[in-house]
């Protein structure tokens, strides 16, 4: 049997105590310290890095920028065309309510009707002056002017300015029209 | 003396002191260099995509302005221009309604052009008053003639009067011919290109058939006539 018996004194048993305890916060704190250090001087490093590599891209966007410059004229040129074949498109070939209206009216007045005079405004509005043989034609002409079917929905409004017959039984009509 | 009772202090706290330094040269660290640079650090990194983005955006500008062959582009301007003209263009306007009209069947009597300017909203125009005589069956031919012609015009009022043969009509015209001044601004280096599309080509197509070159005083050079020293 072993028996242990310190005889050290008490205040040299707590010395070593708090030297061990030092010891260890001494490891430790060098050691957060360090990590610190290492990671301040990555992040510099990171930073140093991204310098130069944005400073590269910066001079590779000016040579393009440059490049773009020289090459100006044909910018110029494409957006002027481009430009205009916008509005071209809007009227070539499109035929403008005036003419479309003109066109309508052709259809639908009956060809026995003798047009003496015919007048569209910049609106579309017609104004009509007519000779009709007879009554039968100026139903025809009126049904054909107020009926959606036959004018495709694109007169609003006719009327009868005036309306005489003459001796000779031929009917003289003023008309306008207004297009929807 | 003084230096005694520094250490004496040191030794005594030591266990105390030692940590509180570590933790304030950390922290020191922490907030004067880590933090701020790894702030800058990601507020960059967002710059930098960007500044990428914009040189693949600009190199890929550059490589479709380059692919375009110049002549062909003056080309089009000029096709696109004499439908479209940037001005009043009375003598090539005079010149086409005269064909016109000829070409439907009728003759014209008078022309009137006013150099009052209407504004519409994206182009401008100018008008032509016009007095012709011709069949009363091509009417529509001709309006359709000065519609789809490639120098934009629209017609303005149109008035038809019956002569006395029934047979041919006398008609006043008024047409807007369209012009617009060029833009002001071509876009900048990083604006973005327009593409021609398919409908577009078609129209430059069209255009390029019907085209026929403008003669102005720039591009129209006149021989030099008589002696260059007249007292030779």
């Amino acid at each position: 049997m072993k028996i242990a018996i310190n005889l050290l004194p008490i205040e040299f048993t707590q010395a070593e105590v708090k030297r061990a305890k030092f010891i260890k916060i001494q490891t430790i704190g060098v050691l957060v310290i360090l990590v610190m250090v290492f990671l301040s001087s990555l992040s510099v490093a990171l930073r140093i890095l991204q310098s130069q590599s944005i400073k590269s891209v910066q001079i590779q966007v000016s040579a393009t920028e440059q490049k773009i410059s020289d090459l100006k004229d044909k910018q110029v040129s494409l957006l002027l065309i481009k430009n205009r074949l916008a509005v071209i498109n809007q009227y070539l070939g499109n035929s403008s309510k005036q003419v479309a209206m003109l066109i309508l009216l052709d259809k639908l007045l009956p060809s026995s009707i003798s047009i003496n005079s015919t007048v569209v405004d910049i609106n579309g509005e017609i104004s009509i002056l007519a000779l009709i043989p007879d009554s039968q034609a100026l139903d025809n002409m009126i049904n054909n002017l107020t009926d959606n079917t036959q004018n495709e929905g694109k007169i609003s409004q006719v009327s009868l300015d005036s309306l005489s017959r003459g001796k000779d039984g031929v009917y003289r009509v003023s008309l306008k029209i207004k297009p929807s | 003396m003084k230096k005694e009772t520094v250490i004496k202090f040191y030794l005594t706290y030591r266990l105390y002191l030692f940590p509180v330094a570590i933790a304030i040269s950390s922290l020191i660290l922490i907030f004067l260099i880590i933090i701020p640079q790894l702030g800058k650090l990601i507020s960059n990194q967002k710059a930098e995509k960007a500044l990428v983005n914009n040189l693949k955006f600009l190199e890929v500008k550059a490589q479709t302005l380059d692919s375009y062959d110049s002549n062909d582009l003056s080309n089009k301007v000029s096709y696109v221009l004499a439908s479209f003209p940037q001005d009043k263009d009375f003598g090539n306007v005079i010149g086409l309604i005269q064909n016109l009209t000829i070409q439907s069947g009728f003759s014209l009597t008078t022309m009137t052009i006013s150099t009052a300017t209407n504004k519409t909203a994206n182009a401008q125009s100018y008008s032509i008053e016009l007095e012709v005589v011709g069949p009363k069956n091509l009417i529509s031919i001709l309006l359709s003639n000065i519609e789809r012609s490639t120098r934009l015009m629209r017609v303005g009022s149109i008035e038809i009067r019956n002569t006395i043969s029934q047979q041919t009509v006398n008609i006043s015209l008024s047409l807007d011919v369209l012009f617009a001044p060029t833009p002001a601004s071509f876009g900048s280096i990083d604006s973005t290109l327009p593409d021609l599309s398919q409908k577009d080509q078609e129209l430059l197509t069209t255009l390029a058939k019907n085209f026929t070159p403008v003669f102005t005083s720039e591009n129209v050079s006149l021989p030099s006539r008589g002696k260059a020293n007249p007292f030779e």
